[in-house]
């Protein structure tokens, strides 16, 4: 890793790529990071890197997975027997 | 039943009528604790069972397993409804569902419970990125985006233990902050970047295992030879 002497270093940088990518930094911090990642050609693929791997990570998640009407049945039985009464 | 009622056609007060003035007077406080009860059952219906399919997917991420996400679910919604007095109205109540989710999915698994909690974020974030590093030089970070990953993702997920998944699984599938983890998770945010960010590189390790395995880098390598050569 190189050090490219700008606003933040690359250091400094790639600590807070996972936290950029996520959108959890401040917006001075989150401008910091763009502005580092639009001159540096060191950082720029980690950056990719990250995105793409998220990215993936994102198709895991089960968007159509439904609680099957067997399982609400079940739901609503065990919450009947504990009181619920409507 | 009124005074004018009782002049007029009951019986005179018998030695009992002490205890029915009593049983009079706790009757509308029985009504009153039950129609308490039923707004509270009308409130729960209305405002914790419709996340029903969000706290379904939520169990089914952190099992892996249909019969085990459904036993969570049913556990949760029962202990959700037990604790329904504690829920602040107003507040996300998906949010709480899915604190109570967790909870009983770690006593689930509370043999498999790992208490790793690492509290250096941007070590993890440094040591993740250098990782990727390597694998830029030798290209095989490249099969992110060439590959379908779907099945070695699902597959490193299962494999991912706690307390890494729960993090990964709500920032990164159920698309939470690191603030409303930090409350579900009930850990400081620090620790939750932690293991979050562990967490991804664990992915990391294991896709480019399954990359390797799968013979992609391997094969790039050879062609990269075969180029040199």
């Amino acid at each position: 890793m190189t050090e490219c002497n700008r606003d933040i270093d690359c250091r400094s940088a790639v600590q807070k790529l996972w936290d950029y990518l996520d959108e959890e930094l401040t917006p001075e911090r989150m401008d910091e990071v763009r502005r580092h990642l639009e001159r540096c050609g060191d950082c720029l693929p980690h950056h990719e890197y990250g995105r793409v791997f998220l990215a993936a990570l994102a198709t895991a998640r089960q968007t159509d997975a439904r609680a099957p009407d067997a399982l609400r049945r079940r739901v609503m039985d065990s919450l009947r027997a504990a009181g619920f009464s409507t | 039943m009124d005074e004018r009622g009782r002049a007029e056609g009951q019986p005179p007060p018998s030695p009992a009528a002490g205890t029915n003035n009593e049983d009079e007077r706790l009757v509308p406080q029985m009504t009153a604790s039950a129609n308490a009860a039923r707004e509270d059952d009308l409130r729960f219906e209305a405002e914790a069972l419709p996340y029903i399919d969000d706290v379904y997917r939520f169990a089914l991420s952190l099992t892996r397993d249909a019969a085990d996400a459904d036993d969570v679910v049913q556990e949760t919604f029962l202990r959700a409804y037990r604790s329904w007095h504690t829920f602040q109205p107003g507040s996300d109540a998906r949010r709480w569902l899915f604190t109570i989710t967790r909870n009983v999915f770690l006593r689930s698994r509370e043999r498999e419970r790992r208490h790793v909690d690492l509290e250096d974020g941007d070590l993890e974030a440094l040591t993740s990125f250098a990782a990727g590093t390597d694998h830029a030089r030798d290209g095989s970070d490249q099969i992110l985006s060439r590959i379908d990953l779907g099945p070695a993702l699902q597959r490193a997920l299962n494999e991912l233990d706690e307390p890494f998944k729960s993090a990964v699984v709500l920032v990164d599938l159920e698309d939470q902050s690191y603030e409303a983890a930090s409350e579900i998770l009930g850990v400081p945010i620090g620790t939750v970047r932690s293991r979050l960010f562990r967490g991804r590189r664990i992915l990391q390790e294991k896709l480019m295992t399954y990359a390797r395995d799968a013979g992609f880098t391997t094969a790039q390598r050879g062609q990269r030879g075969s180029k040199d050569d």
